[in-house]
C-alpha cells in the first residue's frame, strides 16, 4: 500500500506557483527525502499532506484515505517553525499533544521516551528553562507520541548539534524498523544520501528527480573523478575534457565532458603533478542538487 | 469531540492557574467585601470629639438661635439615652462679634485659629440674609473649615439657620410662629413598588418601599459582572492567539486538529473561565445578600437571562478575537486593533447612563436589540424595576444567536487563514475576503 499518493497537485498564492502539477507517491515503511532549495514548495507539499492549507488542483491520499479536511491520529507532523507553550511543563505538554493526536492516555509512552531522550529529569520543568537543543527534542518527542504509521518532518535535523542529532537519527531508524513511513525535506545532502530510499527534489514547485540515490546517479551518468594530489587544484587549471571544478580542500571532484575519456585526464594529470588518489565515481547527490538549482544550471538536466 | 476537549482543558488550565486569575477571582470579592463590611464596622465609629465653630453673625438676628439649637442637639444627640455613652460630637457655638472695620483680616485670623486646631470650623453670615431679594451679595452664609463641601456641620447649619429665617419673615408677615412647623411640614414623596394579586390565591401583596440603590444596584451590578466575564473569557483569546502563531505554536497544533478544532477548543476554553468567574461572583453574591437578609434585592428572574447572554456573547466576541489574532503577526499588531476590537464592548459603557435614565426610551430598546450590546445592556434594563416587554430578550436572544453563529462561521474561514500568514497585518477588507473565500 501507498503511504502517500499525491496526484497534480497545484498551489499558487497570488501570482505566485508554489507548487506546480506535482506527482508523487511514498510505499509504506520507506524513508523519503524532500530536497530543494529555500522556497521551492517543500513546505508547502508537507502543508497541504497535513490539510493545513488546500490545494487549488490536485488529489492527496494519505495512508489510503483521501484528504477531507479532518486530521489523521496516525499521522506525525513536526514543521519547521518550532512551537511550544513555554509556559507549559514539559511532561505535561507531551501529554497534551500525545492525547491531543492519539485520543487516549500516552503517560508511559511519555515516561519511556523522556528516560530515551535523557530528559526526565526536566521533566516537572517549564519549556522556558529548557535549551534550544533541548527544545528541539522535546518537539520531536511530541511528534512521535504515539507511535504514527506516517511520520512527516520538515528540516528535522536543522539547529541540532552531532550528538542530538545522532539521537534523532536513530529514533528514526528504530522507528522505521517498527514500520513508520517517514517524509522528511532536509538540506542536508549527506543525511539525505545515507537516510533515505528514495530522494525526491522540488524546484521552483515542480518535481525534477524521484527515485533511489542509485536512480538518480544512473541518470547523471558516471561523469565525475574524485581526486587528490600533490598541488592540489592549483595543477587543475584549464585540463583537457574537464568541464567543472569542485575545490572540497583536500580533496577536488572534477565533472567530465561528455566524450571526455577518464584515462586521457589521468594521463595528463600525471605529467602535471603526483596523483595520490584517483576515483572515477557516480556524481554526489550534493553535486546534482547544484547542477540543478545551481546559478546558471539547466534544471534537471543529467 | 475529544481533541477539542483537551484545548478546552489546557485554554481552561492555562488561564485559572495564572496569579492575575486567582487574584482577580478570589481576591478581588474579598477585598470588596472587606470594604463594604470595613465600611459598615466602621459606620458605627464615628468621631466623638465635640466641635467649636466660630459664628460671625453680621445679620444679628441668628447667633442667639444657634448658640440654643446647638444646646438643644447636644442635650438630646450627643450620649445614648440608655447606655449613657457618647456616640456623637457636640456641637460648640463660639460667637464673635463682627469686625467691620477690617472683616478680611478677621476672616483670616478665624482660618489660621481653625488650622491650629482651636476651631472645627466658623461661619460668617451676612447681613441681608433676611432679605436677600436686591441684596444677595450681602445675604450669603459662608461655612469655612478644612473639609467644608464634605463636612456633616454644615448641613445642620443650613438647615437651622434656614428654619429661622423662615420664622421670621412669617412673623414680619404677621402670621404666629407656632403655626410655622406645620406650614414648613415637608410631606417626602416615598418610591413604592406595585402591589400585585396572587392569581391562585387572590391574596394582595402590599407594595414595598424602594431606594434609588436598591434599584440601580443589581442592575448595574449584573451589567459590569458582564463586562468583566467578556474581559476574562473574550478578549485575551486576541493576545493569546498571536502568541501561538509568533511563537509558531498554531502550525504545530493545526497538524493536529483542525482549524475549526483549534478555535472552538480555545473558545470554549474562554468560556470556561467566564463560566468558572460569573459562577463564583453570583454564588458568592447570592450567599452574601442572602446571609445579610437582602436577598429580596436579587433580581434572580434575570439571572438565567445573564448566563444565557454571557455564554453567547462569549461566545461570539472569542470567536471574532480569535480570528482577529490570527490575522495579525505580533503582539505589536494586536496592541494597534487592540482598541478598534474592544468597541462592541467599550460602546455600552457609554450607554448605561441614558439607559438608566430612560430605559424605556427608543434608543434604550433599539440599542439593546443590537446584537453587540445586548447582552450588557439587555440585562441592564431587564435588572431594573420596570423590567422590559417579555418580546424583548426573545428578539434580543435571537438576534445575537444569529450573530454568534455568523462571528463563529466567519471567524472560523479567517483563521484558518490568518494562521498562516506572515508579515504584515491584514486590511479588514482582506479578513473579509477570508471570511466569504475561506
Amino acid at each position: 500500500m501507498k503511504a502517500l499518493d499525491i496526484e497534480q497537485l497545484t498551489k499558487t498564492f497570488g501570482t505566485l506557483s508554489a507548487v506546480e502539477d506535482l506527482s508523487l507517491s511514498v510505499e509504506e515503511g520507506s524513508i523519503y527525502g524532500f530536497i530543494g532549495p529555500n522556497g521551492s514548495g517543500k513546505t508547502t507539499t508537507m502543508r497541504m499532506i497535513m490539510n493545513i492549507i488546500y490545494p487549488d488542483r490536485g488529489s492527496i491520499r494519505v495512508l489510503g484515505k483521501t484528504s477531507d479536511g479532518a486530521r489523521l491520529e496516525n499521522v506525525g507532523y513536526m514543521p519547521e517553525e518550532r512551537g511550544l507553550y513555554k509556559k507549559m511543563k514539559l511532561r505535561e505538554l507531551l501529554l497534551f499533544y500525545g492525547e491531543l493526536r492519539g485520543g487516549r492516555s500516552v503517560d508511559a509512552e511519555v515516561d519511556s521516551w523522556l528516560e530515551r531522550f535523557d530528559l526526565t529529569s526536566r521533566a516537572r520543568e517549564k519549556l522556558e528553562t529548557l535549551s534550544k537543543g533541548m527544545s528541539q527534542k522535546v518537539q520531536f518527542i511530541a511528534t512521535i507520541i504515539p507511535r504514527p504509521d506516517l511520520l512527516i518532518l520538515d528540516e528535522p535535523f536543522t539547529g541540532l548539534d552531532p550528538v542530538n542529532a545522532d539521537i534523532i537519527r536513530e529514533v528514526l531508524l528504530d522507528l522505521h524498523a517498527q514500520g513508520t513511513t517517514i517524509i522528511l525535506s532536509t538540506h542536508d545532502m549527506h543525511l539525505a544520501e545515507t537516510l533515505c530510499n528514495r530522494i525526491c527534489m522540488i524546484f521552483r514547485g515542480r518535481k525534477v528527480l524521484d527515485g533511489s540515490l542509485q536512480e538518480i546517479q544512473q541518470e547523471f551518468g558516471q561523469d565525475t573523478v574524485r581526486l587528490r594530489t600533490a598541488d592540489g587544484s592549483s595543477v587543475l587549471r584549464d585540463l583537457p575534457g574537464v568541464e567543472k571544478v569542485l575545490d572540497l580542500g583536500q580533496e577536488q571532484e572534477l565533472r567530465l565532458a561528455r566524450e571526455a575519456d577518464p584515462q586521457q585526464v589521468l594521463k595528463e594529470l600525471v605529467r602535471r603533478t603526483r596523483v595520490l588518489g584517483f576515483e572515477i565515481a557516480r556524481p554526489s547527490l550534493h553535486d546534482i542538487f547544484v547542477r540543478i538549482a545551481g546559478p546558471g544550471a539547466e534544471e534537471g538536466k543529467p | 469531540m475529544k481533541r477539542v476537549l483537551q484545548i478546552i482543558k489546557r485554554e481552561y488550565l492555562a488561564s485559572v492557574r495564572t496569579k492575575g486569575f486567582i487574584i482577580g477571582l478570589v481576591l478581588a470579592p474579598l477585598v470588596m467585601s472587606g470594604s463594604a463590611l470595613a465600611m459598615w464596622l466602621l459606620s458605627g465609629h464615628v468621631d466623638t470629639e465635640d466641635k467649636t465653630i466660630a459664628v460671625v453673625d453680621r445679620s444679628g438676628i441668628l447667633a442667639d438661635t444657634l448658640v440654643r439649637k446647638a444646646e438643644e442637639r447636644n442635650a438630646e444627640a450627643v450620649y445614648d439615652s440608655l447606655t449613657g455613652e457618647k456616640k456623637r460630637p457636640a456641637y460648640l457655638i463660639e460667637i464673635v462679634r463682627p469686625d467691620g472695620a477690617d472683616p478680611e483680616g478677621q476672616t483670616l485670623r478665624l482660618s489660621d485659629r481653625v488650622r491650629r486646631g482651636d476651631l472645627h470650623a466658623f461661619v460668617v453670615i451676612g447681613e441681608a440674609v433676611l432679605h436677600p431679594p436686591g441684596d444677595e451679595e450681602n445675604a450669603r452664609i459662608s461655612y469655612h473649615a478644612k473639609a467644608a463641601a464634605i463636612d456633616e456641620i454644615r448641613g445642620w447649619m443650613n438647615g437651622t439657620i434656614n428654619w429661622r429665617l423662615r420664622h421670621w419673615r412669617l412673623s414680619e408677615a404677621g402670621i404666629d410662629g407656632s403655626d410655622a412647623e406645620e406650614v414648613f411640614w415637608w410631606v417626602p414623596v416615598d418610591p413604592m413598588g406595585l402591589m400585585s394579586q396572587d392569581t391562585e390565591t387572590g391574596a394582595v401583596k402590599t407594595a414595598e418601599r424602594t431606594t434609588e440603590a436598591q434599584a440601580l444596584i443589581p442592575a448595574a451590578v449584573l451589567f459590569f459582572l458582564m463586562f468583566i466575564m467578556v474581559m476574562m473569557g473574550a478578549v485575551p483569546q486576541l493576545y493569546a492567539v498571536v502568541e501561538e502563531k509568533s511563537q509558531r505554536i498554531a502550525e504545530v497544533l493545526l497538524g493536529l486538529v483542525t482549524p475549526l478544532q483549534f478555535m472552538a477548543g480555545k473558545v470554549l476554553g474562554g468560556l470556561a473561565v467566564s463560566l468558572t468567574g460569573s459562577g463564583v461572583y453570583l454564588i458568592g453574591g447570592i450567599l452574601f445578600f442572602t446571609t445579610l437578609g437582602l436577598d429580596d434585592h436579587i433580581p434572580f428572574h434575570v439571572l438565567p437571562w445573564f448566563v444565557i447572554y454571557m455564554v453567547l456573547n462569549v461566545v461570539m466576541l472569542g470567536a471574532a478575537y480569535s480570528a482577529l489574532g490570527s490575522a495579525c503577526s505580533d503582539p505589536k499588531d494586536a496592541q494597534s486593533i487592540g482598541f478598534p476590537a474592544m468597541l462592541p464592548v467599550l460602546i455600552p459603557m457609554f450607554l448605561v447612563a441614558p439607559v438608566l435614565r430612560q430605559p424605556e426610551s427608543a434608543v434604550a430598546t433599539w440599542a439593546s436589540l443590537f446584537p453587540p450590546f445586548t447582552p450588557t445592556l439587555m440585562v441592564l434594563r431587564m435588572a431594573l424595576p420596570q423590567g422590559v416587554p417579555a418580546w424583548q430578550p426573545w428578539a434580543g436572544l435571537a438576534g445575537i444567536c444569529l450573530t454568534a453563529v455568523l462571528a463563529v462561521w466567519a471567524a472560523g474561514r479567517v483563521f484558518r487563514v490568518g494562521l498562516l500568514v506572515q508579515g504584515k497585518a491584514p486590511k479588514l477588507g482582506t479578513m473579509i475576503r477570508w471570511a466569504i473565500s475561506g
